[in-house]
């Protein structure tokens, strides 16, 4: 059972998705680590800016060392990966950091938000490369 | 596959150099393909000691992508007396290359960690080196820090000095915990009476280990000889039964086995 909203804005309770109570709480916790994710590119980039402001010649999308020292460690590592293999999937680079493809996935992508790394698209695969 | 090695240390004159380049003739000498590379752009130093004099290319010019590796090395295996080979990379000593040097800025940089991280690939793979050892600046320098990332092992030397105690400390939990490497400390220059027996040396090596939080690789004593050879000396080829290629001889030992 779960509840939706009707066209007459009255809550109203809904046919039976045919899901089980853990499938769904399965669901809302991924919608939530998604959005966790989402948030803390959200706070980095807001450090970005306020880093942008103090110096604003320092350019932020360089991934030299310096930069992967101030990076948070999950990203550090998602990044000193790339800086090895060059061009990379997240399924190649999880190989190395020994953690999931879909956690590196996120960090990939949250690097690509921050203006460090790039993607490209071929075919169903997405690589990702420092831009130099 | 071969082992990248990268010789850092806090403070200056601790003995990088003189250590990094009597490790690889010990290595070319147990029959090993080594490579030496000098990363100390703002202080070169390998040119007068091997006395390789001019060069066309140096590492600089390999960092800028104006050519390739191959162009920088020198075969120093018959000056080296051994049954190995042993090449050497050169940083360019001219003052006005340390200026341009100094005024890289981060994009450059970001190239040059590319640069130095293919080096696993052409040397290691390609021409089958068992070892590549990068002697770097001491501190926080760019060139350093990037010699960090693209090693396999980082051995940090210090002295007994309490300010170079300090910093091999802050660098430990501020550099090499941060990039996850492997990384063992030499102590050197340690006053001779410090390890007069067993017992002392016992008691150094662990006071020496609480402090770092770190492997000591070894303490290695100060010999007035190394000092008056004035970093120039190749002992493990001039005195190879000299206490201190013995010292030597039981560390590249140990990293064999690291």
């Amino acid at each position: 059972m779960c509840l939706s909203r009707s066209g007459v804005n009255r809550l109203t309770i809904s046919k039976p998705l045919g899901k089980s109570p853990t499938a769904l709480l399965e669901k809302i916790r991924e919608s939530l680590d998604k959005l966790n994710e989402k948030m803390e590119v959200f706070i980095e980039l807001q450090k970005q800016r306020r880093n942008q402001d103090l110096i604003v010649q320092d350019l932020p999308e360089a991934l030299d060392v310096m930069t992967l020292l101030s990076l948070p460690d999950h990203l550090r590592k998602t990044a000193v990966s790339i800086c090895k293999l060059g061009r990379a999937t997240a399924q190649e680079v999880a190989e190395q950091t020994k953690r999931a493809r879909a956690v590196e996935s996120g960090y990939l992508n949250q690097l690509v938000l921050m203006s460090y790394l790039k993607k490209e698209r071929k075919g169903r695969k997405a690589y990702f490369f420092v831009e130099k | 596959m071969g082992k990248i090695i990268a010789i850092h240390s806090y403070k200056g004159g601790t003995g990088k150099t003189l250590l990094t380049i009597n490790l690889a003739a010990i290595y070319a000498r147990r029959g090993k393909k080594v490579c030496v590379l000098d990363l100390d752009f703002r202080a070169p130093s390998l040119q007068s000691i091997f006395k390789l004099g001019g060069s066309e290319y140096w590492l600089n010019d390999y960092l800028n992508g104006a050519c390739e590796i191959n162009k920088v090395l020198f075969n120093y295996t018959p000056q080296c007396e051994c049954s190995g080979t042993m090449l050497v990379g050169l940083a360019n000593p001219a003052t006005e290359a340390l200026r341009d040097m100094s005024a890289k800025d981060r994009k450059w940089e970001m190239r040059a960690l590319g640069r130095l991280l293919s080096l696993k690939n052409t040397l290691l793979n390609d021409r089958e080196l068992d070892y590549l050892l990068l002697d770097t600046s001491p501190g926080l320098q760019y060139s350093s820090i990037n010699a960090i990332v693209s090693a396999d092992l980082v051995l940090v030397v210090s002295t007994i000095d309490a300010s170079d105690i300090e910093g091999t400390k802050r660098m430990t939990h501020e550099l090499y915990d941060l990039f996850e490497k492997k990384t063992a400390i030499l102590m050197n220059k340690v006053p001779i009476e410090f390890l007069s027996t067993p017992v002392e040396r016992d008691s150094v090596y662990k006071r020496f280990e609480n402090t770092h939080t770190l492997p000591i690789l070894k303490i290695i004593p100060c010999f007035c000889d190394v000092l008056r050879a004035g970093g120039t000396k190749i002992f493990v080829r001039d005195e190879p039964d000299h206490p201190f290629t013995e010292h030597l001889q039981e560390i590249a030992t140990k990293i064999e086995k690291f």
